[in-house]
């Protein structure tokens, strides 16, 4: 988890004109992210965001995705799958490694350097890396607020019709399809997400969007 | 995709039935933010006062339209209804409009939109951050206006 790792990443940077957030984007609220946070002792600026605002702002689909945003309220790098580090653990005898080592050296590298870091991307890649939603896809993200909005207030028949309706319309947002799992029996991480998977594998395509950093 | 929708209506829906709004309201879900809106228009549709479009979505109604910084959109009868001396904006016909998406529960009085495309395009096109606002953990709204002048690298997790 990268939750305790940016805090370290945080600290080692110190800079008051530095701000980190970090948004869990998790229906389950602060029962389910909360813990996470205080676990890692974190100061930078924790949100839990149960209607994925911030996914929806810049058209993420997956976690983790991260954006830098320069002094001036300018994109200069967006929607990578950004881990802070490599993490490795063991599930029976089977040793299971995600993440990346070369992000956060990039991240270090933006903030001593500013715009003369070669991590920063200029407008034009800024944009051609920032998905473009169909009208669908946009209409997605309405409809899980509305659905959150309706859960909220305790009116479950329309929050299961807007829930379906988001992940109909957009179908390709893992954010949607694995937080309406963590609510049903099998889990986040069980049979329809290893299917789902494996079908991206299959097909060529990525489940993260790839960083563009070189290793070493 | 998921079907077994209900295997944990508990987990799925916990919280207590409760009205969105005092009957009569409206709801408008726009950017991050929940806007209750107790003075609208006569019908069940979304008809807001002028102070209300500026509120919802920054836009402002002038003689030449309903204008947002340097730009701005001439309104016709679709979206402006005039009623004695009372002004109100059909706020879904000024998205048909703008061609901005959203989704309606006319019935629970709820509209929830998505980006205004002309907004859209300064982040799509020019890269420039997208308006959002969230709440930390305290409580205090976090916008993306107070971050100028600052580097701010926003990160997504879950902990699914």
């Amino acid at each position: 988890m990268d939750v305790p790792v940016w805090q370290r990443v945080y600290e080692q940077i110190d800079d008051p004109n530095f701000v980190l957030i970090s948004a869990a984007q998790d229906t389950g609220g602060e029962a389910a992210a909360g813990p996470i946070f205080d676990a890692a002792g974190a100061t930078y600026v924790q949100v839990i965001d149960q209607d994925h605002v911030i996914s929806q702002a810049f058209n993420f689909v997956n976690v983790p995705s991260a954006a830098w945003i320069d002094e001036h309220g300018t994109i200069v790098r967006v929607d990578e799958g950004t881990y802070a580090k490599t993490h490795e653990f063991s599930a029976g005898d089977q040793s299971i490694t995600f993440g990346t080592d070369v992000y956060t050296p990039a991240v270090l590298d933006w903030i001593a350097n500013g715009a003369r870091s070669r991590y920063v991307q200029s407008a034009q890649n800024v944009a051609d890396k920032l998905r473009v939603f169909s009208v669908d896809e946009q209409r997605a993200d309405a409809a899980f607020r509305l659905a959150n909005l309706f859960r909220a207030h305790g009116q479950a028949a329309k929050a299961e019709h807007y829930w379906n309706l988001a992940q109909e319309l957009n179908p390709e947002s893992i954010n949607y399809f694995r937080q309406n799992l963590t609510l049903s029996e099998e889990g986040s991480a069980g049979a329809s997400f290893r299917a789902r998977r494996e079908a991206y594998i299959r097909e060529g395509k990525d489940y993260y969007r790839p960083l563009d950093i070189a290793p070493g | 995709m998921a079907r077994n929708l209900m295997a944990y209506p508990e987990l799925r829906h916990p919280f207590e039935p409760t009205p969105l709004h005092p009957e009569g309201a409206r709801t408008v879900l726009y950017q991050g933010r929940t806007i209750r809106l107790d003075a609208v228009g006569p019908g069940d549709g979304l008809l807001v006062s002028p102070a209300d479009l500026t509120c919802v979505n920054g836009f402002e109604l002038k003689p030449e339209g309903a204008c947002y910084e340097a730009l701005c959109i001439p309104l016709g009868d679709t979206v402006l209804k005039r009623e004695a001396d009372v002004t109100w904006i059909d706020l879904e016909a000024f998205a048909n409009l703008l061609e901005q998406p959203f989704v309606a529960d006319r019935e629970a009085g709820v509209w929830s939109f998505g980006e205004i495309p002309q907004k859209r395009a300064r982040t799509l096109i020019d890269a420039q951050a997208p308006e959002f606002e969230v709440k930390d953990r305290s409580g205090k709204v976090v916008r993306l206006a107070d971050l100028k002048g600052k580097k701010a690298l926003i990160v997504t997790w879950s902990s699914w």
